[in-house]
């Protein structure tokens, strides 16, 4: 099976996507730790690592939050491993910061109601700015290997559409209509067309009592141009992710709801002509038995006795039993996914560790399922 | 007992992704149709979990269906929800036809802060009260809400505060006032946790407890430990067969029991730190725990649902019985 070295050489964009629990942080956080073993610069963006791993990753105090001290954890050789942690809020606000035309435009985009919306809560705002912070570490060229975590999204997908949802958001015609000198302009408008429909979004706004559409008014207002280049950006990001050195890297478990997510996401990498060049299947249970012939509990049972086996001899094979049992459906349900992949698509399967992986040695136990290199 | 809580009309379900969420909701749903409640299973942002696990086709946006009598599933969507209930104060629908296609209307819906949240779960309210015209019972005995991962679940819950607090005295006060109402009634209303005894979830669900309980004044309902690992053995059980290792000569019975072992360790590994990390659940958490195991299967469908529901059905702790606490 081809495991994920050749990807490590041949690109210098890393993104591990998958669905939420699948151990996306730490399988993106090993990923580095080898590249910065193997000689690279290497930077990790990462989103909400345990208290642990961000230890280990050196995450706490100043090195936290983004545009902070960046702190490279020293390992031997060349390499080094810098680990930055995705602040959403903080990387809105920086982007104000750098386009406000004054302090006071600053300080009014920030008090904005609906800025603090977009910036917070907006659906796909997150995992946007962490495609613009991968944008700035890559133009930086600080770095030989970035490599990204992508944020806890129920759907894997939402990663990829973001910039494109945010573009349609901060579209320039809507954005115009909204910066027009009193925002009433685009009332008198609607009300010229249609009355009633004028009469209704008042009462919208008198019901849910948010000025809403003044408040984005406002915000557009202050923000003058910063959005005109918005889907300058955006093409830059899509260009970045369709790059030749940039590999996406699913990171899936073998469990159904898990792998139909999958499924789907692969299609719309492909669709989005951005190149998927492994899947790592993390909490794998491998079968053993499918390799014998004639195991059963009898054979089992008498074997432990033999052993030296006394109490619980029924037990310990009953539990053996069950994990073949449960490895049968991970192996069957994982070979009907792989079958779907190109032939270009590297798989990794790492074990079901007898234990939570959170430390640097934790990391690095993962390495010989990753890389043919560390076997 | 588990039922105790089908005297509610609601039922949260809530935790971090991955943790079984919506395997919980589902078997909640089928032990309260079983034992006689006509109940309904609330997802949200189209995730269609629900009906997926529980055998049906997928539903579309704002769709009820029922799959068995007692149980429906009902995807429940924001904007769905909005135009439901401008469809109640605004009754010409020509207008609203001409409302929901402006492009104005659609980018409001979107810029609101909260305004998604906030119909979701005036949505969730008007089904657990809702009456029906004719007969004038209660549509549902119990709502189920499969709720989405931590921090979006938390910014649903918080919402109709939030609202009723920036509106003052207008319609949305009120009718906010009402789901607060709803939500924050230890009568009606059970907040249930759902999470896996490891680090990561028990850290987020420690939080959300502390956010949902203690600031927003939910009324806490069961804390589901799924996928525990429980051993039936124990490890000087495991040291013994492996000091008698080197007695078994045949090379492929040893590698098979050499496995046999590991897999003993696995499960060994496992269920220590399912038992520490419950502890630390059990300090910090003063909820009933119920503990669903992890079950060893081939693929995870509906017979598995049902038999997570079975478990429920036994288990003894009450609500009445608080564990633990700060």
């Amino acid at each position: 099976m081809k495991k994920l070295d050749a990807i490590l050489e041949q690109h210098q964009v890393i993104v591990c996507a998958g669905s939420g629990g699948v151990g996306k942080t730490t399988t993106a956080a090993a990923i580095a730790l080898y590249g910065a073993q193997r000689g690279a610069r290497t930077v990790v963006l990462t989103i909400d690592p345990a208290r642990r791993l961000a230890d280990a990753l050196g995450l706490h105090g100043a090195g936290r939050e983004m545009g902070g001290d960046e702190r490279a954890i020293p390992l031997q050789g060349t390499g080094s491993l810098t680990a930055l942690m995705l602040d959403q809020k903080g990387a809105w606000d920086a982007l104000v910061d750098r386009h406000a035309p004054s302090p006071e435009v600053r300080d009014r985009i920030l008090a904005n109601r609906f800025y603090q919306h977009l910036s917070q809560s907006f659906a796909g705002s997150q995992e946007y700015m962490a495609i613009e912070q991968l944008c700035e570490l890559h133009d930086s060229g600080r770095y030989d290997l970035i490599v990204v975590d992508t944020p806890p999204t129920q759907h894997a997908l939402d990663f990829l559409e973001a910039p494109q949802r945010i573009a349609d958001f901060l579209d320039k015609n809507v954005v115009k209509w909204f910066v027009k000198p009193y925002f009433s302009a685009g009332w008198a408008t609607l009300r010229f067309f249609n009355r009633t429909v004028g009469v209704v979004f008042r009462k919208l706004e008198e019901a849910t009592g948010v000025a809403a559409l003044a408040e984005v008014s406002d915000f557009f207002a202050s923000m003058g141009g910063l959005f005109e280049g918005f889907e300058v950006r955006v093409r830059r990001v899509y260009r970045l992710l369709r790059a030749r050195q940039t590999a996406f890297v699913l990171i899936a478990s073998p469990e159904e709801q898990v792998l139909r997510e999958a499924e789907y996401f692969c299609g719309m990498v492909a669709e989005l002509r951005m190149s998927l060049r492994a899947v790592v299947f993390n909490r794998v249970h491998t079968e053993y038995t499918g390799r014998l012939r004639g195991v059963n509990r009898e054979r089992i049972e008498a074997l432990l006795t033999r052993a030296g086996g006394q109490t619980a001899v029924a037990a310990l094979a009953d539990n053996f039993l069950r994990f073949e049992e449960e490895a049968r459906g991970d192996m069957v349900r994982m070979e009907s996914f792989r079958r779907q992949l190109g032939k270009t698509v590297a798989v990794a399967q790492v074990p079901n560790f007898d234990a939570d992986l959170h430390d640097m040695q934790g990391l690095a136990q993962m390495h010989r399922y990753l890389f043919a290199g560390a076997a | 007992m588990i039922t105790e809580l089908f005297d509610r009309r609601l039922l949260v379900v809530a935790g971090k992704g991955g943790v079984g969420k919506t395997t919980i909701a589902c078997a909640l749903a089928l032990e309260a149709a079983r034992v006689g409640k006509r109940t309904v299973v609330a997802e949200v942002d189209g995730s269609g979990r629900a009906a997926a696990l529980l055998g049906a086709e997928p539903l579309a946006i704002g769709e009820s269906r029922e799959l068995r009598p007692n149980l429906h599933v009902l995807a429940v969507d924001g904007k769905a929800s909005l135009q439901e209930y401008l469809g109640m104060i605004i009754p010409i629908k020509r207008l609203l036809d001409a409302v929901f296609t402006s492009r104005i209307y659609n980018y409001f819906v979107a810029a609101a802060p909260g305004l998604k949240e906030l119909m979701t779960i005036g949505k969730i309210w008007y089904e657990a009260e809702r009456v029906d015209d004719t007969s004038g019972e209660r549509r549902w005995d119990l709502v189920i809400l499969d709720a989405p991962a931590t921090g979006h679940s938390v910014q649903y819950l918080r919402m109709p505060q939030a609202a009723h607090d920036a509106f003052g005295a207008g319609l949305v006060a009120r009718e906010s006032q009402r789901v607060v109402d709803l939500l924050t009634d230890p009568q009606r209303t059970a907040i249930n946790l759902v999470t896996t005894a490891e680090e990561m979830p028990v850290n987020e669900t420690i939080e959300m407890h502390r956010q949902l309980c203690d600031e927003l004044h939910l009324p806490p309902g069961f804390l589901f430990l799924n996928r525990l690992h429980r051993v039936e053995f124990e490890r000087a059980d495991v040291e013994r067969v492996e000091a008698g290792l080197a007695s078994i000569r045949q090379r492929e019975d040893r590698a098979l029991l050499q496995e046999v072992l590991r897999r003993a360790r696995e499960e060994l590994g496992w269920s220590e730190i399912n038992a520490s990390y419950r502890r630390r659940l059990q300090n910090e958490i003063a909820m009933p725990l119920v503990e669903i195991p992890h079950l060893f299967a081939e693929e995870f469908g509906v017979d598995q649902v049902r038999q997570i529901a079975g478990c429920m059905a036994r288990e003894p702790m009450s609500l009445g019985a608080r564990k633990g606490g700060a």
